[in-house]
């Protein structure tokens, strides 16, 4: 094709102004603001001065734009971080366990840039994304590839991917213990799954997926309490860890409602032992003047990891030792509202939740629970615009 | 994946939708919503109905105080004006009153005198359009949207399907075509082009996965009176049928674009194909002579 000649650019111009006519050239920006702020930790469960646990503020940038048959897409995260998280944790006098915050609130800021590109290539529809985040002690680089196949015949959707992460940890708080200068990790995540529509109202979602973590596991900022040595010591993890997962979803739409249900399950193993189960349950509340409202409660429940322990008598044989809550036994409840609302090429939302974990939502019964489970109110605020 | 060919009338012919949707309910859905904005379009324009937007515009006609449009009749006329503009004057919202002196049923050439007496009707430049207030100034002008309408409605169905969720798509009114999208499987649609001599024999079959095609020709309304043909599409300078092309077609993102410039040429004559090739959109002319000329081959289109 020629040139655009000044009369097509003319004509196209004015075309282009009509409103609901400049589909083919829709650019999409969004932007997402959240607020996560941790409760802190009750007296009985914390040893010396109860300090503020993390504060998370994130904004979010976004813009898609269609390039002919393909799209590309740019994230722009800023988030900052502040707050104590969890040292240790050492019995108490009456033998409970005592979580040992990391004394001075720190202050991080992460920077995470992704692109991504997609593109038919027939008969999937693909897309790669690349990825750049860094925050003071920590540097990470990733890519990935998804295809997507629809089989219109049976009503199936086919999706399958592979992301690959690099990540290098620099510890620059508490530094004088018996820690590493720096390290990295790699991650490695296989994934397919299948939507199938069962009837006009009804769709059903199977995935599998399995991560593969090899490197520096290990939190360089926990320390775990022997009782023998009336010390601390470096956590230590494996340097490998396998995980697979497998989730359903089912989503139904209720015709006389307008609303949708919509039921999710997934199960998680690993090979540090942790198996846990995620249920969530959400009604999407269709409602006059393009206003949707999405109530939703979520439970989770998992086991420990084998090497996991509040504190220790003595150091483990195979050398092994971590006291993070988020390895420990546990459940949690959440409950969340979501509203969003459209005017025309503008659209905003927001959504509040709550979340506390705690021994007694676990599947089974747990002996000690880890002092540290946290417990957070999360804010977000979201805002698209279409032009 | 669920298929479905929907047909309907309006805009003064068939008009139809072949759509792919992900299940049932959002296809009858999407073809309902399609279908409403098509008829929405036709009736705020059309020149028949009263109550019509068109109609209110037109009852204004001679008022100096003019009236004042909405937002969506704003940027059409502001469409028309750049049409006029890029055709140096020859596509001309204002030349449907010289109908009144055309009767292509009866064909019967006009009484003498009759194209004067309507010409000083006619001329966009006699227009006083400032966004949003439109003065017709002479009593008897009129504005018609039937040179664009059913080209902005194609677009417009293919906003609101696209919204909707549907990408597979094809929207045809009254023979001018949008594309939303490939087939699910990722093939093209293919499109005829029909001879505008033998409307059942297709002289040319494009594949569209995006986009737009519009023809326009003499076929659409004509009559034959001692051997020349007299069509429909008049030359807002003398009101005169202009002779040349016999079919025209255009592709282009939007179907509001392709049609516009399928006008524009066939008004043009015999410098249409000139005007089309320094336009830069693939293209492609029936001449009065039955010769096939155009770009369109040249994007990897078959032309039989």
């Amino acid at each position: 094709m020629k040139n655009t000649s000044k009369a097509l650019a003319a004509l196209t111009q004015a075309a282009l102004a009509l409103p609901g006519v400049a589909l083919a050239a829709e650019v999409q920006s969004d932007y997402l603001f959240s607020y996560y702020k941790e409760g802190d930790i009750s007296g009985s469960k914390s040893a010396g001065n109860a300090s503020e646990r993390y504060e998370i503020l994130s904004h979010m940038f976004r813009v898609v734009a269609p390039l002919g048959d393909s799209a590309v897409g740019l994230n722009l995260t800023y988030e900052t971080m502040s707050g104590a998280s969890p040292w240790w944790i050492q019995p108490g006098t009456n033998g409970a366990p005592q979580v040992v915050m990391s004394g001075a609130s720190i202050r991080e800021e992460r920077v995470d840039l992704q692109g991504t590109y997609s593109l038919p290539v027939a008969p999937f529809q693909t897309a790669f994304t690349l990825g750049y985040s860094t925050e003071d002690d920590y540097e990470a680089i990733n890519a990935g590839v998804e295809l997507e196949l629809e089989d219109d015949e049976n009503g199936v959707t086919w999706t399958g991917g592979l992301g690959y992460s690099s990540d290098t940890i620099k510890p620059v708080q508490l530094t004088g213990f018996d820690r590493i200068d720096e390290d990295d990790k790699s991650t490695l995540t296989l994934y397919g799954g299948a939507a199938l529509v069962l009837n006009a109202n009804t769709v059903v979602q199977g995935s599998l997926s399995y991560q593969k973590g090899d490197g520096y596991l290990t939190d360089p900022y926990k320390r775990i309490w022997l009782t023998s040595t009336a010390n601390t010591a470096q956590e230590s993890r494996p340097d490998g860890r396998q995980s697979w997962a497998a989730s359903a979803k089912l989503r139904h739409f209720l015709t006389q409602q307008n609303a949708a249900v919509h039921v999710d399950y997934r199960y998680y193993h690993d090979d540090w032992e942790i198996d846990a189960h995620t249920l969530e349950v959400a009604w999407a509340q269709s409602l006059p003047d393009n206003l949707r409202i999405i109530p939703s409660l979520r439970w989770y429940s998992q086991s420990q990891a084998f090497f996991y322990a509040p504190y220790y008598n003595a150091p483990r044989g195979d050398g092994f030792g971590s006291s993070d809550y988020r390895l420990s036994p546990y459940g949690a409840l959440s409950a969340r509202v979501d509203v969003s609302k459209a005017v025309g090429a503008l659209a905003f939302g927001g959504g509040l939740e709550y979340y506390k974990a705690s021994k007694d939502f676990a599947l089974k019964s747990v002996d000690v629970e880890n002092p540290a489970l946290i417990d957070y109110w999360s804010v977000q605020l979201r805002a698209t615009y279409r032009f | 994946m669920r298929f479905q060919h929907f047909s309907f009338h309006a805009m003064g012919g068939p008009c139809s939708l072949q759509l792919f949707a992900r299940d049932e309910a959002l296809l009858q859905r999407a073809a309902a919503t399609a279908t409403v904005e098509v008829h929405r379009i036709e009736a705020k324009y059309s020149r028949y109905k009263e109550d019509s937007v068109l109609s209110r515009i037109n009852a204004s006609a001679g008022d100096r105080a003019g009236t004042d449009v909405d937002p969506e009749t704003a940027a059409l006329l502001d469409y028309a004006a750049a049409a006029h503009e890029q055709s140096d004057g020859l596509f001309d919202a204002t030349s449907g009153v010289l109908r009144r002196a055309w009767d292509f049923k009866a064909r019967k050439l006009p009484q003498p005198g009759q194209l004067e007496a309507l010409l000083p009707l006619v001329g966009w430049h006699k227009l006083q359009w400032r966004k949003p207030r439109l003065v017709l100034p002479h009593k008897g002008m009129e504005l018609d949207f039937g040179g664009f309408g059913k080209e902005y409605a194609a677009d417009r169905a293919a906003g609101v399907l696209a919204a909707m969720g549907v990408h597979h798509g094809l929207i045809e009114l009254g023979g001018d075509i949008r594309v939303l999208g490939p087939q699910p499987d990722g093939s093209p649609w293919r499109v005829g082009i029909r001879h505008p001599r033998a409307p059942e024999t297709p002289v040319a079959s494009i594949e569209l996965s995006s986009g737009a095609i519009a023809s326009s020709g003499d076929y659409e309304r004509y009559f034959e009176l001692a051997g020349r043909r007299y069509s429909h599409i008049l030359d807002p300078h003398n009101g005169w049928p202009i002779e040349g092309l016999a079919s025209v077609s255009v592709l282009a993102e939007q179907c509001l674009v392709a049609g516009t410039a399928t006008t524009i040429a066939m008004l043009k004559g015999h410098k249409g194909r000139d005007w089309l090739e320094q336009l830069g959109l693939p293209w492609l002319v029936v001449d009065a002579g039955g010769s096939v000329e155009g770009s369109i081959h040249s994007i990897g289109v078959e032309v039989s």
